[in-house]
């Protein structure tokens, strides 16, 4: 479970969201919805660990019953999704995949990257620089990438955004069924109400900073 | 629960110790290596900073008015005239052209002018395929085309040196990705609204580039008015300029010199700023008249490109030609006059570079440890200073570029002499460390700032540490940029002159202080050899930069 | 060095002697005591700066064993370095006397005096020149000038102020201009280094060369820089000739070390390399006759191509204020081109 606790964002001293509590079971797929600017993909960023300087925010963030402000990004165990895929440029599709596998023996490590690109259905593509492939196929090794890292929760910054119409839903669906199949819990951002999974939760900052549910 | 409080308590103390302490150590390195050094330099020159005496003695000088206006006449024309071509070349859609440019950069000054001498003057290459080719010349022509009385050979010399690196400046400019798609969007504008090619560079890019390249025009005047090594090779000395009048002085054996010298540096830097002063003022005063021409004039056309898609080109020739007739003058010993090659070959000169190599490793070690070390300073301070705290480095290192390299120079030699660092291999390294240091510094900060932080976020939340990111993703994604601010580094390091010759105190001969000396000592032959060699390092250095730094495969 | 005196010798090599001067100077001001220079070549101008200024260790060179084979008698310049007492301050080391040189398949009758070379260059306009002030060269020609424009020429042993000097500076300065009217570039610029002469005389640009080292002109042409054909010859009525010395600094860190080296320099066995053209060429200050015959034997040899052919006089420097007052008059009269 993944709870945030009274959590608060400002900029200088202006205040972007005002305190708010939140907490995702896990296989569950919380929408945060905001105007641009709201700060909502700042308070990823705070939960993940690297908020930037400009900002400030207050109130704990708990993974598990743990809490993690005092720890650097890297022992959160917080997968993070972006607009853009992030695959490395100078890493082929297999080795960016590696990337993300922790430590194991060789042989577990390279099948484990053979099994996520079967479930990328690009089995084949290990030796392919990223940039020969499509976006929708990006975005899957983006997520497979992801998840190899076993992380216990996982953060969605608007990974559909630049994705066609067409891709979009077929995307979506296989992302959050990914994530479902996982049970990790999972925060999704996004300004777009389409974005959000049918039945799921959905909050959104108001143009105040509030945060509500709708 | 109480304990697990504390627990917390302790352990978010020791994580913000952690952060104060690797703020501060990820300072010390550039503090240590550039800002100290730098601002303690700058603070040494005020010291006998209105000497009246020798301000006295050097108006009395009975060149100074010659050498004043040589050198605003020298400065001044250089600049325009690099800028102009500049302009032209830039105006044209060069392929290629930073990769380009930066080999012409890579070429030191010095070599540059040794070379431009063994091919223009009265004995050089040209009048030698002249007199061969058409009029056979028995003795070499009276031409006044090194050391004439107005500076022109050091003017072609400059022009020949800044115009790339303007080029190179404004170039850089024009391919900023999202100043690229602008200035694109932006001309499809003009175009559409009936202006031609030209027009809409002229009238729409131009002004945005230039206003940009501000600080690299400033550095190339700065540097044509206070140039010493290209002045002692090519220019004149009835009257010198008042760089190398000032240059004499300082390395004089009398005090009232030394005084005089340093005065002099600083009535340099005061023409320098006035000279900028007047020329913002014109500036600020046209600004109607510069309105006027962007918008009611008629629409400025030219009829052909071709003299602007020559320039480029004939740069290569130019460059080639110096390196042939200085390749040719190294292997010669006597070579009488209408000779088109000298009539015995020999390797005389290169076995003399290999006997005494000395200066060789001394200048090549030193630019190697010197380019790391500033390389390491500048990546410190970007990974743990905030942005915010970049312009006070990027401050520092513009006013380094921008002042005249003399004054620096002299700041720095006082405070070597205030350490006794002169005549050590510390101070040696610390002469060539600041240069070397601001020109990294401005190279890397732009791209290194404009990396994507989403590939920190994406990196860590993968469970990568901040060092495997960096030493995994960061660095490797920005080798292009890390490697190719090295070999600049590593060519600055090469062609430093004149702080390198006041803190080696004699101590230590680099490559060169060797070829000045050389210089003097009248054998061209060897003069050629060390001219090639000061030209050939940097070029290696930046073949093997961008060698090492080939994308693992073509992206689209 | 190291081997048989325990010495070691490091050479550094400098664009001007004044900047030793200057380092030392600096060094001292700084109150540095281990300076940077242990041994500097030197004489004139900076000899005088440098024991006005009491930059110098000594005495003590008069006290080196092999001193008392120097040519005391003959080379009265030994011990007065242009007209400054040495006092043993400083150590000679080799001769030096204006010499000028040419191709002598171009150069048939060599002009032996200053009036002769400004009739050949009004003959070859814009092939002779000397270098600028304050390359020694330069002012010693300048010096030359003055001491051929003049009856008597000992009144420049004592010291000169600008009074005495207006008396003489006119005939100076017309001898100048003549010669300047039919020099390189009009005698507008003058090349910035002797060596820079040297090379235009290579490559016939100029037709006269001028050096101080009367074995330069066959060391050229051994190292085949100039043609076999090279004619040296000093003028008529004598050149200046000068001695060079070495110095030990007052803040020299191993002065015992650099006596040991001075005295070395002085021995019949380095004067005899450093006098022999596929060397250096740069003639003794010994006396051969004070040396052994074996040692003797090493000085004589049969003349070299390029060897002075035509030699003059040696005539004694001016008293070292001179220079200043020549090379400020020169540089008010031809310092704007």
């Amino acid at each position: 479970m993944l709870e945030l606790r009274d959590i608060s964002l400002a900029i200088t001293d202006r205040v972007l969201v005002h305190p708010f509590s939140l907490a995702v079971a896990a296989g569950d797929i919380v929408t945060l919805m905001g105007p641009s600017g709201s700060g909502k993909s700042s308070i990823l960023s705070y939960i993940g660990g690297d908020l930037l300087e400009a900002f400030t925010a207050k109130g704990d963030v708990v993974l598990n019953g743990q809490s993690l402000l005092l720890q650097p990004p890297e022992t959160r165990h917080i997968g993070r999704l972006f607009q853009d895929d992030l695959l490395f440029p100078h890493m082929t599709v297999g080795e960016n995949l590696l990337f993300a596998v922790p430590r194991l023996p060789k042989a577990e490590r390279l099948t484990m990257v053979t099994t996520a690109l079967e479930r990328a259905e690009l089995t084949g593509f290990a030796d392919r620089p990223p940039h020969t492939l499509s976006g929708g196929q990006r975005q899957r090794v983006a997520l497979m990438r992801a998840l190899l890292a076993k992380p216990s929760a996982i953060l969605l910054d608007e990974p559909f955004s630049k994705l066609d119409k067409s891709l979009r839903g077929q995307m979506r669906d296989y992302v959050f069924s990914h994530i479902k199949a996982r049970a990790i819990p999972a925060l999704l951002v996004t300004h777009d109400r389409k974005d959000a999974p049918i039945g799921g939760r959905v909050l959104e900052i108001s143009n105040e900073g509030v945060v509500r549910d709708v | 629960m109480g304990g697990f409080a504390r627990n917390r308590l302790v352990k978010a103390l020791r994580s913000g110790l952690m952060q104060a302490v690797r703020r501060y150590l990820g300072a010390a390195p550039l503090v240590l290596l550039f800002l100290l050094p730098l601002a303690l330099s700058l603070i040494l020159l005020l010291r006998g900073l209105v000497d009246i005496q020798a301000s006295q003695a050097l108006f009395q000088h009975p060149q100074f008015s010659g050498a004043l206006k040589l050198t605003l006449f020298t400065g001044i024309t250089s600049t325009a005239a690099s800028l102009m071509l500049a302009v032209m070349i830039t105006s044209q859609n060069h392929r290629n052209i930073l990769q380009q440019a930066s080999v012409f950069l890579s070429v030191p000054h010095l070599a540059l002018a040794m070379g431009l001498g063994f091919l223009i003057a009265p004995t050089g290459l040209l009048a030698r395929l002249i007199a061969a080719l058409f009029t056979g010349w028995t003795l070499p022509p009276h031409w006044q085309t090194t050391q004439d009385s107005f500076g022109f050979a050091l003017i072609a010399a400059l022009v020949l040196k800044e115009t790339p690196f303007l080029v190179w400046a404004m170039a850089s400019v024009m391919q900023q990705d999202e100043l690229k798609q602008r200035f694109a969007r932006e001309t499809i504008v003009a175009l559409s609204l009936g202006h031609g090619l030209h027009a809409s560079f002229m009238r729409i890019v131009l002004p945005q580039v230039l206003q940009r390249s501000l600080w690299p025009i400033i550095a190339v005047f700065s540097y044509g008015m206070t140039v010493v090594d290209m002045a002692l090779v090519i220019g004149p000395t009835q009257p010198p300029t008042l760089a190398q009048l000032v240059w004499t002085d300082l390395n004089d054996g009398e005090v009232l010199a030394n005084a005089r010298g340093a005065a002099g540096t600083l009535v340099l830097s005061g023409l320098i700023i006035s000279a900028l002063a007047m020329i913002f003022l014109v500036l600020r005063i046209t600004r109607p008249l510069q309105r006027q021409w962007m918008t009611l004039a008629a629409r400025p056309e030219i009829r052909s490109t071709v003299p602007a898609r020559i320039i480029w080109p004939i740069w290569a020739i130019i460059y080639a030609l110096v390196i042939v007739a200085m390749a040719l003058q190294s292997f010669s010993a006597l070579w009488p006059f209408p000779d088109l090659v000298a009539p015995h070959f020999t390797t005389t000169a290169w076995a003399r570079l290999l006997q005494d190599a000395s200066p060789f490793w001394t200048s090549v070690v030193i630019a190697i440890v010197t380019s790391c070390l500033a390389l390491v300073a500048v990546i410190a301070w970007l990974e743990t200073q905030s942005q915010a705290r970049d312009r006070i480095a990027l401050a520092a290192a513009t006013a380094m570029l921008c002042l005249p390299a003399l004054l620096v120079a002299l700041g720095q030699y006082r405070l070597l002499l205030l350490v006794g660092g002169t005549g050590t291999w510390v101070g040696l390294l610390f002469a060539h460390v600041l240069s070397v240091t601001a020109y990294m510094l401005v190279m890397l900060t732009g791209s290194y700032r404009a990396f994507d932080p989403h590939w920190q976020s994406a990196s860590r939340g993968l469970g990568a540490s901040r060092l495997t990111f960096l030493s995994k993703v960061k660095w490797p994604m920005m080798k292009a940029s890390l490697l190719s601010s090295l070999a600049i580094g590593f060519a600055v390091s090469i062609a430093q002159f004149v702080p390198a010759q006041l803190a080696a105190a004699g101590r230590f001969s680099t490559l060169p202080m060797e070829a000045v000396t050389l210089s003097s000592g009248g054998n061209r032959a060897l003069i050629a050899v060390y001219a090639l060699v000061l030209m050939a390092l940097p070029l290696i250095a930046f073949q093997l930069s961008s060698w090492a730094s080939r994308p693992r495969w073509r992206t689209a | 060095m190291k081997k048989r005196y325990g010495v070691t010798v490091s050479h550094t090599k400098i664009t001007d002697t004044a900047e030793v001067v200057k380092r030392v100077r600096d060094e001292v001001a700084a109150g540095k005591a281990d300076g940077s220079v242990d041994l500097v070549w030197i004489n004139g101008e900076n000899f005088r700066a440098m024991k006005t200024d009491k930059l110098l260790f000594g005495p003590w060179s008069e006290s080196t064993p092999n001193f008392a084979l120097v040519d005391v008698e003959g080379k009265p310049t030994t011990k007065q370095d242009f007209s400054e007492a040495v006092e043993g301050l400083e150590s000679p080391w080799g001769m030096a006397q204006l010499t000028f040189f040419a191709d002598g398949a171009k150069v048939t009758n060599p002009p032996r005096s200053i009036n002769e070379l400004i009739a050949y260059a009004t003959q070859n306009p814009g092939r002779v020149t000397y270098p600028a002030p304050p390359d020694f060269h330069g002012t010693t020609f300048l010096k030359q000038v003055l001491y051929e424009s003049v009856q008597d020429i000992s009144v420049f042993a004592k010291q000169g102020d600008e009074a005495t000097f207006k008396q003489y500076e006119d005939v100076w300065a017309k001898s100048l201009n003549e010669l300047h009217k039919v020099s390189w570039r009009d005698g507008k610029q003058f090349p910035k280094a002797q060596a820079d002469v040297t090379n235009m005389v290579a490559d016939s640009e100029l037709l006269i060369g001028i050096t101080f080292n009367p074995n330069e002109p066959a060391n050229l042409v051994a190292a085949g820089r100039m043609p076999a054909a090279t004619v040296a010859w000093q003028h008529k009525n004598g050149t200046i000739g000068n001695t060079h010395f070495v110095a030990i600094p007052a803040n020299a860190k191993a002065k015992a070390g650099a006596q040991v080296f001075a005295n070395f320099l002085l021995s019949p066995e380095a004067q005899a390399k450093k006098n022999d053209l596929k060397i250096w060429g740069d003639p003794t200050v010994l006396a051969v006759s004070k040396l052994s015959e074996a040692d003797a034997k090493m000085f004589t040899s049969a003349p070299a191509p390029g060897s002075v052919s035509i030699p003059g006089p040696a005539l004694l420097e001016p008293h070292a204020s001179w220079v200043a007052l020549l090379e400020t008059a020169w540089l008010k009269r031809y310092g704007q081109g």
